[in-house]
């Protein structure tokens, strides 16, 4: 029950912070698809598994999500992806990181940062990653007629 | 068109000057609105390769363009635009990008071109109150996905809401980046304090964490890593610092207040 509340809280969240940005509002259902997905994924994976390789399955399940709907879409991948990858950026790790500093808990500081910077490693080597298949990969996405090449 | 499009060199100066113009624009226009150096360099490419301008380059980074043209055929053109950073319109961005596909497929002229750029140039944006609101529930939502309880997020629901107010009316138009965030990340902290000693919430940090997010420089950052994949080198990395110093100044300014809270209540807070 509380996954599924999660996931909704994570699609309310991904859709209002995509309004924050711009996005046109016919792309926030898929925003917020993006963003409860990429959620799903985490916080199902978090129980087993250590943040940084959650971090790393979610980002790879939000760029190809991203990707397909921007084939499907006809427009720049930008859009899916800064809304659907924020619930996975470790604002938590940047607040423990001062917490733990201002407390004077040293060791503890140390090691929030460096797991919030293993974390944005992960998503970087998740984007990376994903955005090495080619265009073609994707076209089984297109709405019929015309290649698309948008990336 | 189609003609010019068979025949290069068929195109007058002005003409000429008119689609680099207009390439120019819908470069800057990208650009200012968070898009990729790849996406504003093939857009601009491919605007001048349709209207036949065989020797059109661009080089751009993260906050400037430098274009030139001139062969024995076609005439010089340079032109070099400076473009700050700036808030993210992804509409901008994804209208730019419909209005290149449709360059590509109609024939439009330069002229129609720079009237559709000016158009979306002056798109308006998301309402301020909509703005507000959509940060304030953005916080509520990950107060929530971080531990917090029901009654934290709605503390978060109000700090977000007073921390979008500070951004657009004081932050974004009279502090520098440094400041509104270290401010930014303050009145959060403040905010946040006061509503857990007034009992609001049960979870400080996770009203904090909540209503930080909207400070969070998401767009800096996965550009940045999309710059870097791409090897624009440069740019990512001035945005990767951009990022970066974002991060580091919110971090400061929730700091700066904790140990404020630290010394006024002898450490029983935290």
């Amino acid at each position: 029950m509380s996954v599924f509340m999660e996931a909704a809280a994570a699609v309310v969240g991904t859709v209002a912070f995509s309004l924050l940005f711009g996005v046109p509002a016919r792309f926030y259902p898929y925003c917020g698809l993006i963003g409860g997905a990429g959620w799903l994924v985490y916080g199902g994976l978090m129980n087993g598994m250590t943040a940084p390789s959650a971090a790393l399955a979610a980002t790879i399940v939000v760029i190809f999500l991203s990707r397909t709907f921007a084939v499907r879409e006809r427009c720049p991948v930008t859009i899916f992806l800064i809304s659907g990858i924020f619930p996975l950026v470790p604002g938590a790790g940047i607040y423990w990181t001062a917490y733990y500093i201002v407390t004077d808990d040293l060791a503890l500081a140390v090691r929030t940062g460096f797991l919030a910077c293993k974390v944005a490693v992960a998503i970087v080597l998740g984007i990376v990653f994903v955005f090495e298949l080619p265009q073609k990969f994707f076209t089984f996405a297109a709405k019929k007629q015309e290649e698309v090449d948008d990336r | 068109m189609e003609n010019e499009k068979e025949q290069p060199g068929e195109l007058t100066p002005e003409e000429q000057r008119e689609v680099l113009e207009a390439a120019m624009q819908a470069g800057h226009i990208l650009l200012e609105n968070g898009a990729e150096i790849f996406r504003v360099e093939e857009t601009m490419d491919r605007i001048c390769c349709h209207y036949g301008i065989r020797s059109g380059n661009s080089f751009v980074l993260s906050n400037g363009i430098f274009t030139t043209s001139g062969n024995e055929r076609e005439e010089i053109f340079a032109k070099v635009q400076h473009i700050p950073v700036s808030g993210t319109h992804l509409d901008r961005v994804a209208a730019v990008n419909q209005l290149s596909r449709e360059i590509e497929k109609d024939f439009l002229s330069p002229g129609d071109v720079k009237h559709r750029l000016d158009q979306i140039r002056i798109m308006p944006g998301k309402p301020r109150t909509m703005q507000i609101l959509a940060s304030g529930v953005g916080s509520a939502c990950f107060c929530y996905l971080f531990g917090g309880t029901l009654r934290d997020s709605l503390s978060a629901f109000g700090s977000g809401i007073l921390l979008y107010v500070y951004v657009i009316f004081l932050s974004s138009p009279h502090l520098s980046k440094i400041v509104g965030n270290i401010g930014g990340g303050a009145l959060v902290t403040f905010l946040c304090t006061v509503l857990y000693l007034l009992h609001f919430g049960e979870n400080l940090n996770f009203m904090i964490i909540g209503s930080i997010m909207p400070l969070i420089p998401g767009v800096a950052f996965t550009n940045a890593i999309r710059d870097i994949a791409d090897g624009d080198y440069i740019s990512g990395s001035v945005r990767m610092l951009d990022a970066l110093l974002v991060f580091f100044c919110i971090a400061m300014g929730v700091g700066m207040v904790f140990s404020l809270f630290h010394r006024l209540t002898g450490g029983v807070l935290l």
